[in-house]
């Protein structure tokens, strides 16, 4: 009996891998072993340099202690700049943009306290006989509004009473968007979903919203926040992003930036574009503003923790517009965020934040990036067939050509073309996208030191490989 | 057990993995991290957004997880999680077949293959896990699981709070998306036994099965489910975006921290908070099922004994009344609030009604009117205030009389008005009533009593709901 072979119930366990599929696997990595081995090399050489220095020096300071770690720590200290030369070209760039700027003063509350504390809730229970027990008093009423909403009382209230009156539903809006406290800020977030998107049919028929928010509200908030509407984010304005020496805590720009009210403004957001409650709330127009200030939020680093809410906005976003304005209104909203945005990785994290999942998300993602590669090639192109003629006839081997803008061609370029059914009966877009894939995984070689080389031939491999294959 | 993957999935498994190759096990540089983000938008573009998607392979949903436990950046742990719950939303390992038609019988389809973060069926020795580590890919068994939530338990501690760094940030999105993976198995499950009565499908669940294991800490488990909830409910309650330069020590920690891991962390604090109620939620509906499977005698002795959660939850109230406020603030499933807090009342009130045979008092009845009923007789009210405590009673009644009103109104909702008055004990104008006569009585018998402010609360809006209704 073979003793080295694998026992009958290893072959069977999941978690072995599977032999087979190991090397079709390293088959196609060739090309990054090829890179780790350069980069083995590298250190070596570095390794190599310092232990020839250290020779050099050993004469001189051979009895000495201290002499000999003053060495070595140069030594060390020499290494570590050299290594961080090589390895450190690629860590300049990064995605990220100052979205919000300084924090404005909150707007004049639109409601005065002694509009709440007559509100019709409150006063028909001050002349209630059971007010003995409670003793509540008018100056008292903030406070105990405060209550009832944190403890979720609220919207109990709302369902029995089918009511929201106005004073409470101007009082709610202001605290979820300007409140400092937390339990407020999130209480009247729930509040106003709760009443919005409400399943109970019954209360949907008869509940009466005295008061709601427009998009100026809205709009004003957010630039009360620091967000500037209709600026350019170009340099100047970049983002200074600081690398924690630790790697790993790639920080912001520490404290500061949006208020935490953020949150409950995107939920917000989200919960006026499924209500059923109440129609036409926004306009197109001010919808694709908000699409465009959320795709902005996608970009600022403050919000990478919150991406899926982020993500469940712009979905409620994109479903708002009718099907007949969709094409249009997806257009304008491309044109609008890459007039904006920075032409570097920033492009490319634009383009990937927008989830795809189905048709509409799919188009916006499409759009964006094919706006994007129009403004890289102003001078150039102006339709599709040029676009990529252009790509095509890059000369990738010259040593002039700008890796790093291929690469970011390459991913805004795949995300135009694949999964959009932009292929679909275009034969000559097909060939030239082709072309022009092969040339950026075949022509560059792996020798080829250039910061974003080895990126650029792998990604283009990775799009041959999984979308030619089938 | 998953056949070696071959065709089209396996050559998407072999591209895709590539990606990761160069950056292979721990490697944390600018790079690695990188290329681990383009995987996953490899696998999603790949499994999640053609035409016909198909769930990628066992090895790519293992490489996702690792990223997800390991990741070190905010950016890491959110893409990876968002892309397993994206991923089970579109390919759920168990779900009823026709849902939506009535007329047919229900099946449950259970993808035995499909993968899963757990690892249960077999029990590892203390020895073999450091090499079973490995092995099974950062894979969850239920120490595993329930060390995880110590860890939150631990950083929830409201008197020493932890400033959030990257990894207890990864460990919250870790436990939510681990308590989805056993909602996502549960509830289907669940929903069949309550149809078909049989108690397989449900001790089949991954839930029953790890809370089963005899490596399991169960009540251990539960009181950390506890200590979770009060401490980060009430953490997040308490946050106040105003005053981050203040003394107190607990908010000076968060200078340190920047607006990134700030928004994420009071985010991830939600998530985590619900998560837990989630869990427990679950808990005590399997609790219940067995009841059920155990009276019509399908348990058998393999199933095992273990104290019903609501048991447990009654002793920790009893045995730490600082929990009491905190807990019924963020426990907010109004059926099994109501249920702690009847039982809750009862343990007090039973007794004593057979030592002296009260005519007047049923011997169980055990709902929220009956307790009400019972509280409004001045003698039981006193004896009860002496053994609970006044400020608890204020606390459970107002919380019960809320459930109760959730309870009715979602019940009135879903078309069941008849029903609702045997379900939950009593009319709601009656309830109300009651309520109202009961802290009467308590006020009668001592006239310096201070109504806490939560009890002022559901005063308030029982005698609302009168005066509207009369």
């Amino acid at each position: 009996m073979e003793m080295d072979g694998p026992l009958d119930f290893e072959s069977e366990d999941p978690l072995l891998s599977s032999p087979v599929s190991l090397k079709k696997r390293k088959k196609i990595i060739g090309l990054d072993d090829l890179l780790t081995d350069h980069y083995k090399d590298k250190c070596k050489l570095v390794e190599k340099e310092s232990k020839q220095a250290k020779k050099k020096k050993k004469y001189d300071s051979d009895d000495e202690d201290f002499g000999k770690e003053a060495v070595v720590s140069q030594v060390v200290d020499e290494c570590q700049n050299k290594m961080n030369q090589l390895g450190g070209e690629e860590d300049t760039s990064i995605w990220g943009l100052n979205v919000f700027g300084e924090q404005k003063p909150p707007p004049p509350p639109a409601l005065q306290s002694p509009e709440l504390k007559n509100c019709y809730l409150l006063q028909t229970f001050l002349n209630n006989e059971v007010n003995s027990l409670v003793n509540l008093t008018v100056e008292k009423g903030e406070a105990f509004l405060e209550g009832l909403l944190v403890n979720g009382w609220l919207s109990t209230l709302v369902s029995v009473t089918n009511r929201v009156e106005k004073a409470l539903a101007i009082w709610t809006f202001n605290l979820m968007l300007y409140s400092s406290r937390e339990e407020l800020i999130t209480s009247a977030c729930d509040f106003w979903r709760d009443i919005m998107l409400t399943t109970n049919e019954v209360n949907q028929q008869h509940l009466r919203i005295e008061w709601f928010p427009t998009y100026a509200q809205l709009g004003e908030a957010l630039e009360t926040y620091g967000y500037r509407f209709e600026c350019s984010l170009k340099p100047g304005f970049v983002h200074n992003v600081s690398l924690d020496t630790s790697y790993g805590l790639l920080l912001g720009s520490g404290r500061g930036g949006p208020p935490q009210n953020i949150r409950a403004w995107i939920k917000f957001i989200t919960v006026c574009c499924q209500t059923k409650m109440k129609k036409n709330i926004f306009t197109s127009s001010e919808v694709e503003r908000l699409a465009e200030a959320i795709l902005c939020l996608f970009l600022d680093r403050q919000f990478r923790g919150v991406t899926v809410l982020l993500c469940e906005c712009l979905q409620s976003l994109v479903h708002y517009f009718t099907d007949k304005d969709w094409k249009a209104c997806c257009d304008n909203i491309a044109k609008a965020l890459v007039s904006r945005i920075p032409m570097d990785l920033n492009c490319s994290r634009a383009v990937e934040c927008i989830s795809g999942v189905d048709q509409r998300s799919k188009y916006l993602r499409s759009t964006v990036a094919y706006q994007i590669l129009l403004i890289f090639f102003e001078n150039e192109a102006t339709n599709e067939e040029e676009v990529l003629r252009v790509l095509s006839s890059m000369t990738v081997k010259d040593k002039s050509c700008d890796l790093f803008k291929l690469y970011i061609y390459l991913v805004l370029t795949e995300n135009w073309l694949v999964g959009s059914r932009m292929l679909d009966g275009k034969p000559l877009i097909c060939e030239m996208w082709g072309l022009f894939l092969r040339k950026c995984s075949c022509q560059i070689a792996s020798t080829d030191l250039r910061s974003y080389a080895s990126k650029v031939r792998n990604k283009a491999s990775y799009i041959l490989q999984s979308s030619f294959e089938e | 057990m998953e056949k070696p993957s071959s065709g089209v999935r396996g050559a998407i498994e072999a591209n895709t993995l590539a990606i990761l190759d160069a950056s292979e096990a721990t490697k944390h540089t600018r790079d690695a991290d990188d290329d681990r983000i383009a995987f996953l938008e490899a696998v999603r573009a790949a499994s999640l957004l053609p035409e016909n998607k198909s769930p990628p392979t066992f090895k790519m949903c293992e490489a996702i997880f690792k990223i997800l436990r390991f990741g070190n950046s905010l950016e890491l742990i959110t893409t990876s999680c968002q892309l397993l719950n994206e991923l089970d939303l579109e390919f759920p390992r168990v779900y009823m077949t026709n849902a939506s038609e009535s007329s047919m019988p229900h099946e449950l389809v259970v993808l035995q293959e499909a993968w899963s973060p757990f690892v249960l069926g077999t029990d590892i020795s203390d020895s073999e896990r450091a090499t079973a580590y490995d092995l099974t890919g950062g894979l969850i068994d239920p120490p595993g699981f329930h060390l995880l939530l110590q860890g939150l338990a631990e950083v929830s501690d409201f008197e020493n709070f932890q400033a959030p760094d990257t990894k207890v940030l990864s460990n919250m999105l870790l436990f939510h998306y681990l308590v989805s993976v056993l909602e996502g198995d549960f509830v289907p499950r669940n929903q069949m036994y309550r149809e078909s009565m049989i108690w397989s499908s449900v001790r089949e669940s991954l839930l029953n099965t790890m809370l089963c294991s005899r490596k399991m800490n169960y009540k251990g488990l539960m009181k950390d489910c506890v200590t979770t909830l009060c401490g980060l409910g009430q953490y997040l309650a308490e946050y106040d975006n105003a005053v981050p330069y203040s003394g107190t020590s607990m908010v000076k920690q968060h200078e340190a921290i920047d607006t990134a891991l700030a928004t994420a962390f009071l985010h991830f604090g939600r998530i985590t908070c619900a998560a837990t109620l989630k869990l427990m939620v679950m808990v005590t509906e399997l609790d219940s099922s067995k009841k059920n499977a155990d009276m019509l005698g399908h348990t058998t002795r393999a199933d095992g004994v273990r104290t019903p959660l609501a048991e447990i939850i009654q002793d920790e109230l009893t045995y730490d009344k600082n929990i009491l406020s905190p807990f019924l603030q963020a426990f907010k499933d109004s059926k099994w609030k109501l249920e702690i807090i009847v039982q809750f009342f009862w343990k007090y009130i039973s007794k004593p009604s057979v030592r002296t045979r009260r005519s007047n008092v049923p011997a169980e009845d055990a709902t929220f009117s009956g307790v009400l009923k019972c509280i409004s007789n001045s003698s039981s009210a006193k004896s009860i205030t002496k053994k609970i405590g006044a400020h608890a009673i204020h606390l459970l009644l107002a919380h019960g009389f809320q459930a109760f009103l959730l309870l009715s109104t979602k019940k009135m909702g879903e078309g069941l008005p008849d029903s609702k008055e045997q379900l939950a004990g009593g009319s709601v104008v009656e309830t109300c009533k009651n309520l109202i006569s009961v802290f009467n009585c308590l006020r009668k018998l001592d006239k310096q009593l201070e109504i806490s402010s939560c009890a002022k609360e559901a005063i308030f809006v029982a005698a609302t709901i009168l005066s509207r209704r009369s």
